[in-house]
């Protein structure tokens, strides 16, 4: 064997190897091809195994020709192991697809109740005025729903609250939150800023716009200098957030034997923007809460001395607040606990671009 | 209170527009609830003349007529029954087309064979007047043609008088109200009669036994007088105030309360007994053992508390209240004794309310009746008397109580007013605004001093005593509400208008900081919602029946510290409906209820909770507590495309109170059986109690429905699982801070045990062995799988747990763990389970 044999038989090599590796059908039969020429047992080791019968001087033009055919038959090994892994990557992909277009599976969301949650709107409002929040007993007595609230047994304005009265004596289930304004002043030194949510009942026929069972909240702001036009800026503010800030308010006087001066409030129709419709009883109007100065007879019978402090109290009917702000007709909607009806409160809301 | 415009105006000058006139009263504190346009139901009704009127041919009790309603044009033909009528009288005509109150339609109809072109129309028809038989006579010079609302057509203002302005539940208490709107003066009604020359002192005699109660009764006299009905104009405006026309004599009566706000009374004074020559009424409270018969035709039974009018033969009414039968007057009476008196106002409200006769009279005695309306309104009521049924005034007045008492002085503070409503109104802008409501003010000349009244309590006056700087207001007599500082304040405020207070925010001092009660309910509302779990607010107050049949009757376990339910049920003693007349003592029953109402909707599965109150007694004492209802049924993974639906069970409410616990701190729950418990399945049901760093924090009852109570609920077949849990902090407590671990920086060691025991064998009680015999070692141990079956005995299953063990501080060596492995296969044994191999 001399070197021309030699040359030749490393050319035919890298020829048929080339050949076979560029008719390799997959990964797999590349690296057969890759271990069968370029491995340590391979055919290009097999061929250079005759370079010991040549004369010294010409191994080393045998050793470069040999790294040249290895260089190329590697150039060749990865250029078609890159195309086939493309391939295979891609028929994978297309065998992996999907119909993306099923809904997604889906995952439980319960809702939570809007009288709670208009409970805990009123709180997160007032709250940032400072006003905390306290709770008081359902069963009241007298006392403290009626007569330290200035309304003496038999006044004409217990007309105003139809009372269920329990069979425990001089007990009753509280008509209105207002009798935790006594229970606050007679706990708390002023400066007082309460806000009072709960549960009330009263002693009426169940309809669209009437419940024996309700809530209230309740608020009490107590101190020295507390005047009316701090209640109109605070309810004015309050009526803004939960209705908008376009939202004009009106007070007018209104009767309360717990406060003097009285307020009724209201907030231009939610429904008709003031210009009058059957749901504001063409006024233009709608009544929110109800407030006033707290009656110098309350402060006293919540220890304090009305010569000194002065403050307001506002009370409001918490399935008003929540139909209107969700233009619900029917108060029986919100104790049926149809969950037809409450499934729609698993939307928090609807969010809209700040303004 | 209904003020048809048309009468107001006889007291004062409206120029305003009704929706105008409305938005200044309602601005004024008199809140206008509704204007109705009195007359705007009668539409094609026209003043129409009679041109004749003869016999039907074929009906004697119907008339053919024929009336003109337009000048050159074709008389009418129209069939008529009232006999009231003749040729050349003016009388409402409903055309073809016509609509009468209550929507009648009036169409051309054909009677006993003849035509009629429409209908002659009776005041009843029309809600005009009280007269049902006869045509209303139109007055001679109606005008033919013209629409009868044009005439007769009212605005009618509903006013809603609040209870401390009785004196404003009248026409001219509202005038007042509209001239201090518009600056207008009030024209007060005439009320001298003209008087004959008997003294009626020789006719009447009045004694008041019980002047507390009846402070003053003004006695008239008026004889001679024919009943019958009122003049029309006045049933009209009768009517459109909501009063029924009745007889002229009755109707003076409720004509001068709705005036005046007077209540009337009239007796015929043939049904009162004569003494000494004059009928003798006495004012007394009446015996035990009388009885009286109402004009309502109602015989009551009186008694010592009552109030009553009576001659020496007995009760003749009940003052303030109602009258008797036997004195009322009717069709025969020719003399009549108006009664113009006060009564006490909590009298009559009581009176009113036992024997169940509230009217819009006694009404007006409760809100308190100015004391010179005894006299006004008596002589108004003869006045009207005598002017509508005929007869004669006796002279003078039987007055118990003649002297009347002069107007109140309330000293007050011009800036302590503005003090309150947080204005700058100078002391004689506020002078002139009371005085618009007939509210005069003195100065106080020398700074004398004098005592402000602040607040008059029940008991006695706090009084501020100052001299300088107050004024004096003089309250009319008719102003009972005001007595106070703050009153006035509001007068000053009411008049001015409340637009002229300023609106501020708060700059005065914050109050200390206070936990929100709600927070824990809030974290437990949004946790379990994130669960899918909803909300329900339910009736407190539940049928009877209910609350005994969903009461736990097993003791449950409570929160470390909370004081226990107590036993019995709440009742209203006043319900409005059986169904609901008793606070509830647990939340289970109406979660039951909620879940099968929604199953009879046809909804199937149901996740529902409820945070809310049990409510129970033990004598006088009672008791409120907050608990955490959860109701599950039907799919708890909703089925999708993808995956069927799983039903809820046990574990999925044990799920869901695991996860309560770990959102609030207390991780470990703890289940024990629960097997006497009548409302659960005995087979499943547990207690649950988590603890915490403060003892007990939660616990509670969780399990199915039992199958009995399930099938008398109708929950058609399906199973519900209910748990009911107390939880620290539900009434009010602040979580604290999460205090982590830092993660370990050493691998903890997982070895998986599979322990045979006994079927009867709880898994807790493995979970402890496995807790107890790893000691401190042992990180966590979780069950991940339950084998029954072969090789296994029938009565036996295979718990396969997952526990890891792990050292803060090192990373634990194989010594270690044989050990502490062999000391939980030790304690396990000590239990009756076996390792399997």
């Amino acid at each position: 064997m001399d070197l021309s044999d030699l040359t030749r038989d490393l050319a035919a090599l890298r020829d048929e190897a080339v050949l076979s590796i560029e008719a390799a059908s997959d990964v797999a039969a590349l690296e057969a091809i890759e271990l069968d020429v370029l491995g340590k047992k391979g055919r290009l080791t097999g061929v250079l195994r005759g370079i010991g019968g040549l004369p010294a001087e010409d191994r080393p033009r045998v050793g470069a020709v040999a790294n040249i055919v290895r260089a190329a038959l590697e150039g060749a090994i990865a250029a078609r192991g890159g195309d086939l892994r493309g391939a295979a990557l891609d028929a994978r992909l297309r065998t992996e697809a999907i119909d993306v277009t099923t809904p997604g599976r889906p995952i439980r969301r319960g809702s939570l109740h809007p009288i709670n949650e208009t409970i805990r709107e009123i709180a997160d409002i007032f709250g940032q005025f400072g006003f905390v929040t306290y709770e008081g007993p359902e069963v009241e007595d007298d006392l403290t729903n009626f007569q330290m609230l200035n309304i003496a047994p038999d006044h004409p304005a217990r007309d105003l609250w139809d009372t269920l009265y329990v069979d425990i004596d001089g007990q009753l289930l509280r008509t209105h939150t207002s009798p935790g304004q006594i229970r606050v002043m007679t706990s708390t030194a002023p400066p007082i800023r309460a806000l009072l949510p709960g549960r009330c009942y009263r002693y009426e026929a169940i309809d669209a716009s009437h419940a024996s069972e309700f809530f209230q909240v309740e608020g009490l702001m107590v101190d020295e200098g507390t005047t009316m036009a701090d209640l109109k800026g605070l309810l004015d503010q309050f009526a803004k957030a939960l209705y908008g800030a376009d939202k004009r308010t009106r007070f007018r006087p209104g009767y309360y034997p717990f406060t003097e001066p009285s307020v009724a409030f209201d907030v231009e129709c939610l429904v008709c923007g003031g210009s009058g419709c059957p749901a504001c009883s063409r006024s233009g109007w709608m009544t929110i809460l109800g407030a006033g100065m707290v009656h110098p007879v309350v402060l006293q019978y919540g220890g304090l001395d009305p010569e000194r402090y002065q403050g307001f109290a506002f009370g409001m009917g918490v399935e008003r607040i929540a139909n209107l702000r969700h233009s619900v007709g029917d108060l029986r909607l919100y104790m049926e606990n149809d969950l037809r009806f409450l499934d729609q409160f698993v939307a928090a809301g609807r969010v809209e671009a700040a303004r | 209170m209904r003020v048809p415009l048309s009468w107001l105006r006889d007291y004062v000058v409206v120029d305003l527009e009704p929706e105008v006139l409305a938005e200044r009263l309602t601005l004024l504190g008199m809140e206008v609830k509704g204007i109705e346009r009195w007359g705007a139901d009668w539409r094609n009704v026209v003043v129409g003349e009679l041109l004749s009127v003869e016999k039907h041919p074929r009906a004697d009790r119907l008339s053919l007529t024929t009336v003109r309603i337009a000048d050159g044009q074709e008389p009418l033909a129209i069939v008529c029954g009232a006999t009231n009528i003749v040729a050349g009288q003016r009388v409402p005509v409903a055309l073809p087309g016509a609509v009468l109150p209550g929507d009648r339609r009036i169409e051309r109809t054909e009677k006993m064979g003849v035509v009629s072109n429409g209908m002659l129309c009776s005041g009843d028809e029309l809600n005009l007047t009280g007269d049902a038989d006869g045509i209303l006579i139109l007055p001679p010079d109606a005008p033919i043609g013209a629409a009868l609302t044009d005439l007769y057509g009212d605005v009618v203002l509903d006013v809603d008088v609040k209870p401390n302005r009785g004196d404003a539940l009248s026409l001219v208490g509202l005038a007042r109200e509209v001239a201090a709107i518009t600056g207008g003066a009030l024209r007060w009604p005439e009320t001298d009669p003209v008087e004959d020359d008997r003294a009626v002192a020789e006719l009447l005699a009045v004694e008041v036994r019980d002047p507390d109660l009846c402070p003053r009764f003004v006695g008239r006299w008026v004889d001679g007088v024919t009943v019958g009905p009122s003049p029309d104009r006045v049933q009209m405006r009768l009517r459109a105030a909501g009063q029924r026309p009745i007889s002229n004599v009755v109707d003076v009566s409720n004509y001068v309360m709705l005036e005046l706000g007077k209540p009337i009374h009239t007796y015929d004074a043939d049904g009162v007994v004569e003494r000494d020559g004059r009928r003798a009424l006495v004012v007394r409270r009446a015996a035990p053992g009388e009885r009286l018969e109402t004009i309502d035709h109602v015989t009551r039974d009186l008694d010592r508390d009552t109030l009553i009018i009576a001659d020496e033969r007995g009760p003749l009414g009940i003052g303030g209240i109602m009258g008797g039968a036997g004195s009322e007057v009717g069709e025969a009476t020719s003399r009549v004794i108006v009664e113009s008196a006060l009564f006490d106002p909590i009298l009559i409200r009581r009176t009113g309310q036992r024997y169940g006769l509230r009217s819009e009279a006694s009404l007006r005695f409760e809100k308190g009746v100015e004391h010179r309306l005894a006299r006004l309104g008596a002589d108004r009521a003869a006045r009207l008397i005598a002017e509508w049924a005929g007869g004669s005034v006796a002279r003078g007045r039987t007055d118990t109580a003649s002297a009347e008492p002069t107007a109140t002085h309330i000293p007050f503070r011009p800036a302590r007013v503005n003090r309150l409503l947080g204005t700058d109104f100078p002391a004689d802008e506020q002078r002139a605004v009371l005085a618009r409501v007939g509210i005069e003010t003195e100065t106080n000349p020398d700074d004398a001093v004098v005592f402000v009244p602040i607040a008059a309590a029940p008991k006695e006056l706090d009084a501020a005593e100052v001299g300088r700087d107050v004024l004096v207001a003089i309250a009319p007599t008719w102003r009972r509400d005001l007595a106070i500082e703050a009153d006035i304040a509001e007068e000053v405020a009411r008049i001015a208008g409340y637009d002229t207070i300023p609106a501020i925010l708060p700059d005065t001092a914050m109050p200390a900081y206070r936990p929100d009660p709600l927070a824990v309910r809030d974290v437990i509302r949004e946790t379990l919602a994130g669960a899918g779990v909803s909300e329900t607010v339910s009736h407190a107050l539940v049928a009877p029946a209910a609350a005994k049949r969903f009461a736990w009757a097993a003791e449950l376990p409570r929160v470390s510290g909370s004081e226990p339910p107590i036993g019995r049920l709440i009742h209203v003693t006043n319900p409005l409906s059986a169904d609901h007349s008793v606070l509830r003592p647990a939340l289970v029953g109406s979660l039951v209820e909620i879940a099968s109402a929604n199953i009879r909707h046809g909804r199937d599965d149901v996740a529902i909770f409820e945070i809310g109150k049990g409510y129970g007694r033990d004598a006088d004492l009672t008791r409120e507590w907050w608990r955490l209802g959860i109701a599950l049924t039907g799919a708890f993974d909703p089925p999708s495309w993808n995956r069927p639906p799983r039903l809820a069970d046990l574990d999925d409410a044990k799920g869901l109170i695991e996860l309560i616990g770990r959102r609030l701190g207390f991780a470990d729950l703890r289940s024990t059986p629960l097997t006497d418990e009548p409302l659960l399945h005995p087979g499943r049901a547990a207690r649950v109690v988590a603890t915490g760093r403060d003892g007990v924090m939660l616990a509670g009852v969780v399990g199915e429905l039992h199958p009995a109570v399930a099938a008398d609920v109708d929950l058609r077949g399906a199973r519900l699982i209910v748990a009911e849990l107390d939880v620290a902090g539900l009434g009010g407590g602040r979580l604290s801070d999460v205090r982590p671990e830092p993660p370990a920086r050493h691998p903890g060691a997982v070895r998986d045990l599979a322990i045979v025991v006994a079927e009867s064998v709880p898994a807790v009680a493995i979970a402890d062995a496995i807790r107890t015999g790893a000691g401190p070692l042992l990180l966590s141990v979780d069950l991940f799988d339950i084998y029954r079956g072969t090789p296994l005995a029938g009565n036996e299953k295979s718990l396969a747990w997952r526990a890891v063990l792990q050292a803060p501080d090192r990373t634990l060596t194989d010594a270690e763990i044989d050990q502490t492995m062999a000391d939980i296969t030790a304690a396990v044994a000590a239990a009756g389970g076996r390792i399997r191999t």
